[in-house]
């Protein structure tokens, strides 16, 4: 790891201005589950951290009349055991849950979770230079590839690892980002980026930027949501394909269904494809098993990783039963 | 200087374990009463471990201490043209550098040079200074890559070799005999040692002196190896380890930046420590080669094996590999086999011996084999185990085993798991979700190693010393030391200082072969024997009786005859009037009869037929290794041995980059160990008694047998309950998927 100065500001303003006028290469400090182990393998080198852990309004969960908004130091076990989101998004609790470890969800923060850089054992591996990182190329293409992207990838073929992330499309959050010159909210779905546009930066965040609060819109007395997760390992394990699921449920028809893929992409994966195919439709499994298939044919797999498409197969119709039983 | 080769491989390593000579030492008969013995005793440094007081290498600190960095290659072949220290050692606090080798680099991460410095981070940045000029040559990392014609050479000789072969009786016979042969192929990844604590070293160097503090399981080797290396009189060297966080082999021998160390310390005038990063643990400090094994072999109808022919390649890097055979040629009665081992060299680490070297991957195709064998007879695979029983080693064909509680692990375990649930025909059952139950045998040495010394001290004040160059490689050998002696003795556990691992101390063999408890205990034992008939002698003359009338109770003599007449334990030793050392010693084997120790694993399953998921429901671990010491560690052996064979037969493999030859696995979380979520119930099963002439305690080494048949047994299981067996660990959801969609559209 090599050396950095650390700055604390005190709050917001203080943050943002300091963003604004700070030049040399910097990163903001959330929990640092990720970021350790980036500085670490010195994967990142940044000449400043910016520490968030003074900023007492990004902390915490705030209901309102028409949305919920958490602030983006809420750590991961304070989302999962608040009873809103018990309550109204089954889903997100779900996603919640299921990462890493108790010791990481009690560290590792929500903003941290969306702004997380991407799994891949050639990005995080210092000896590789990649493409990502500044090389010519991507190893994972003609190389080990077993957990690297089936969709949206190419030229890069990292996935993005968010539970939260799928999730929160699936519930249309959006986020709110502050910067000197004020505030601005945009879709979560909106906010990240494949490789094709912005190879070095899975996000749309700028440097002078920080994401402040995630807002997730009051559901409708009827929208039901849940989160399949995949991993080898039963714990502390990134998913191999998860699909974050929500819809408006009437008997066994699904309305404006939002389905979103984490593990597979870039970017976490919305599958319209599929959502068109099942919307206002009786449903049984086999009905949605073969639109899953169908779906999925746009799936790209590399040389070891084409059991992903069966994966996400199963997993697309388990949560669609899931959303019908609940 | 010439490229430092780690020793021991697994060969030297097995050689060592089935050593055997002389005659036996008085054993306690099995009806013997302990007061410790056999139960369940809490680790005398229980509360120092789990508080962080106990002393690990990494933690010791002296003054003036420098850290060492070891520069490593980051090609998998090439030539050292020239190295450049210049800019490196100018920088500020750079205090020594040394090149560790010239000349030919076969792997990725081999050691080329070394520097101290005043802190870790001026030791990274003039790693970056040091020039290296390489001249890149090809390679090779992948085994079936490295078999192919045209293949790079990694050494000086062909990349496939002879390892070794045997054979008994004639299998054209076998093969003329039998009513079904069958003919299967497995394999196993290589996996790495990942112990909790990474390995270190600290060397200091006084008066012309070298201490050395290592994270080892071998201190009397690692001095051993020091001194030819340095061309020093072993005399002149300490080795010392006092805690340590697990080996599982890969600890064994001296290791290429220990010697660093030295070399850096007696450079620089100052002592010296390097740590290994998790980075290095994942792809320079050894691993459990992979293999490659075919299994030809044919029984009559029922069940009789007439033959069985195995043939192993087995890629352990620039190391041998490791020699899979010797459960085939032991376990089973067999009158006709023939055994070919080849190693096949890549551009990747050296192996090591790793937790059970050879008879994990053997016992994973062997026990595959006969599974697969019992279906194609329609046999119980139990009751085929059982048909081919031996009392002697070799099949039935070499000396007689001189204790074998198999049959009554075989009889426990089934009990335990309700071997009548398994479906009599694999993957009878319909559903998404199948449950499935098998088995796997094992087959292990650990009788000790005669010659081990102890020195027990009693000082007239009563107090108890224990002293003994052993090491505790986490298992638990201070609590069973102080068990052995509280019990000879009239003492508790508690009463006994425990001195181990320091080579100034008397001689122990190397912690590893599961051979610490059967050669350290009896030496105790010996000592202790010792202490009690001079303290009983003193006794009688102050009872007014003969020795043998003297009874040892809890912290006093009693005179048998008249139970009013007692002394206690600490008048008794003042009388020895100054510190008295009574000297234990491991005795002989008794030759003409083979030592090993046996166990049978049983497991259930559930397979999600869709996703390729197993989940391991339940393990009962049926062991029987003589007489059981301590039955709360011995307990907690088998549960880490089981939960260290779930993790290879479910997750763990070391996966390399054919194009770039580098590891790509060199975290955690890329290179997955179980979680705690995967670990199932693990029931431990032993069949205590004690061993007629192994040791004077009867007992048996524990350390390798509940690793050796997990994978099998699981494997077995997936196969119970899909009719398709995976043939090959780790057992990945995308591996079963695979097979799953293999067997739908034939």
């Amino acid at each position: 790891m090599r050396k950095f100065s650390l700055v604390q500001p005190e709050n917001l303003k203080e943050l943002v201005a300091f963003l604004a006028k700070a030049d040399g290469q910097r990163v903001i400090l959330a929990g640092g589950t990720d970021l350790f182990s980036l500085l670490k393998d010195e994967i990142l080198n940044p000449e400043i951290i910016v520490d968030l852990s003074r900023l007492k309004e990004l902390f915490g969960l705030r209901q309102e009349k028409e949305a919920l908004r958490i602030g983006a130091l809420t750590t991961i076990s304070e989302l999962a055991s608040s009873p809103i989101v018990q309550k109204n998004f089954f889903g997100l609790k779900q996603a919640a849950q299921s990462i890493g470890s108790p010791q990481l969800r009690n560290v590792g923060t929500v903003g941290g979770n969306l702004c997380q850089r991407p799994r891949c054992w050639y990005f995080r591996d210092p000896l590789f230079q990649c493409r990502k990182k500044g090389g010519s190329r991507c190893f994972a293409l003609n190389g080990r590839n077993k957990y690297h992207a089936i969709f949206g990838g190419g030229i890069c073929n990292i996935v993005h690892p968010s539970d939260l992330a799928p999730s929160l499309i699936s519930l249309e959050a959006k986020i709110k980002i502050a910067s000197k010159d004020g505030e601005k909210e945009m879709l979560l779905a909106d906010f990240f980026t494949l490789p094709s546009v912005s190879l070095r930066q899975e996000n749309k965040l700028q440097p002078n930027e920080v994401l402040t609060e995630v807002i997730v819109p009051k559901p409708s007395s009827h929208l039901k949501s849940t989160y399949v997760k995949f991993t080898e390992r039963g714990s502390w394990d990134f998913a191999l394909v998860s699909v974050a699921a929500a819809a408006e449920v009437q008997g066994d028809i699904l309305k404006k269904p939002k389905f979103v893929l984490g593990g597979v992409a870039p970017i976490p994966w919305r599958l319209t494809v599929f959502e068109q195919m099942i919307e206002g439709k009786k449903i049984d499994e086999k009905m949605a098993a073969a639109a899953a298939l169908e779906a999925l044919k746009e799936a790209r797999p590399l040389s070891e990783n084409a059991y992903k498409v069966d994966l996400a197969s199963v997993l697309l119709t388990r949560a669609t039963m899931s959303l019908l039983s609940r | 200087m010439k490229p430092f080769r780690p020793e021991p491989d697994s060969l030297t390593y097995l050689k060592e374990a089935g050593r055997q000579e002389g005659k036996a030492q008085e054993i306690i008969p099995q009806e013997t009463r302990f007061r410790y013995i056999g139960k369940k005793i809490r680790r005398v440094d229980g509360s120092l471990i789990v508080t962080g007081k106990a002393p690990y290498t990494q933690d010791f600190y002296f003054r003036d201490l420098l850290y060492g960095k070891i520069l490593r290659s980051p090609h998998a072949a090439a030539e050292v043209v020239n190295i450049d220290f210049s800019a490196a050692l100018s920088h500020p606090g750079v205090m020594a550098a040394i090149k560790l080798t010239e000349g030919r680099i076969r792997y990725i991460g081999e050691p080329v040079a070394a520097v101290a410095a005043v802190d870790e981070d001026t030791a990274e940045q003039a790693l970056k200074l040091i020039k290296v000029e390489y001249k890149v040559l090809p390679f090779v990392v992948s085994e079936d890559k490295a078999r192919q014609e045209g293949a790079p050479q990694v050494l000086d000789s062909p990349n496939v070799q002879k390892l070794f072969e045997y054979t008994r009786g004639n299998i054209k016979e076998g093969e003329a005999q039998a009513d079904i042969i069958i003919e299967r192929t497995y394999r196993t990844a290589i996996e790495v040692h990942h112990p909790a604590e990474t390995h270190a070293s600290i060397a200091y160097w006084k008066d012309g002196r070298l201490t050395v503090w290592d994270s080892t399981q071998a201190i009397f080797s690692v001095r051993d190896q020091l001194a030819r290396a340095l061309n020093l009189p072993a005399s002149r060297i300490r080795v010392i380890k006092k805690y340590m966080g697990g080996g599982f082999g890969s600890k064994l021998g001296l290791n290429d930046f220990t010697l660093a160390a030295a070399l850096l310390a007696r450079e620089a005038g100052r002592p010296v420590k390097i740590v290994m990063t998790r980075r290095e643990n994942a792809y320079c400090l050894g691993n459990r080669p992979s293999t490659l094994i075919t299994i030809r072999g044919g029984a009559k109808k029922d069940g009789t094996l007439t033959f069985l022919h195995m043939k192993n390649f087995t890629g352990g890097g620039v190391g041998r590999g490791d020699r899979c055979s010797e459960p085939l040629m032991d376990i089973y009665k067999c009158p006709n086999v023939l055994v070919e081992e080849y190693s096949v060299f890549t551009n990747t680490c050296a192996s090591r011996p790793t937790r059970a070297p050879g008879h994990v991957q053997g016992t994973f195709a062997l026990e595959s084999f006969m599974e697969e064998l019992a279906a194609e007879l329609k046999m119980d695979p139990l009751e085929l185990r059982r048909k081919n029983y031996s009392e002697k080693n070799l099949g039935d064909t070499g000396i007689p085993y001189s204790s074998k509680g198999l049959l009554e692990c075989y009889r426990l375990g089934a009990e335990a798991i309700g071997w009548s649930r398994r479906n009599q025909i694999p993957g009878e059952r319909k559903g998404k979700i199948k449950r499935g139950l098998g088995m796997a045998t094992q087959i292990w040495w650990g009788a000790g190693v005669p010659g081990t010394l102890a020195d027990l001290k009693i000082y007239p004040d009563g107090s108890v010393e224990a002293i003994c160059g052993t090491q505790d490689l986490g298992t638990g050998t201070r609590t069973y030391i102080a068990t052995i002696i509280a019990d000879t003795l009239g003492l508790e556990p508690q009463d006994i200082l425990i001195k181990i691992g320091d080579t100034d101390y008397p001689w122990a063999p190397s912690s590893g072969g599961s051979q610490t408890t059967p050669s350290v205990g009896p030496a105790f034992r010996d000592a202790a024997l010792k202490a009690a008939e001079r303290l009983k002698a003193i006794a009688a003359k102050k009872l007014d009786c003969s020795p043998e009338k003297v009874q040892i109770e809890l912290r006093r003599f009693v005179n048998m005859d008249n139970p009013e007449k007692a002394i206690s334990f600490n008048e008794v030793a003042r009388e020895l009037r100054r510190v008295t050392v009574f000297h234990g010693e491991r005795g002989d084997l008794p030759a003409g009869f083979a030592y090993n120790s046996f166990g049978a694993h049983f497991a259930e399953v559930e397979v999600d037929t869709e996703t390729g998921k197993i989940k391991v429901i339940k393990v009962v671990a049926a062991h029987e290794v003589g007489r059981v010491i301590n039955r709360l560690t011995a307990e907690s052996m088998v549960i880490g041995g089981v939960t260290q064979g779930i993790s290879a037969s479910l997750f763990e493999q070391r996966l390399m980059d054919d194009n770039e030859g580098r590891c790509v696995t060199t975290n955690l979380l890329d290179y997955k160990i179980v979680a705690f979520s995967d670990i199932p119930e693990i029931i431990p099963i032993f069949v205590d008694s004690p061993d007629p002439r192994i040791n004077n305690l009867g007992t048996k080494g524990l350390g390798e047998p509940p690793r050796i048949p997990v994978a099998a047994a699981i494997a077995n299981a997936v196969y119970n309950a899909l009719g398709i067996h995976p043939r090959q660990i780790p057992m990945t959801p995308d591996v079963i998927l695979t097979l799953l969609k293999k067997e739908a559209k034939p």
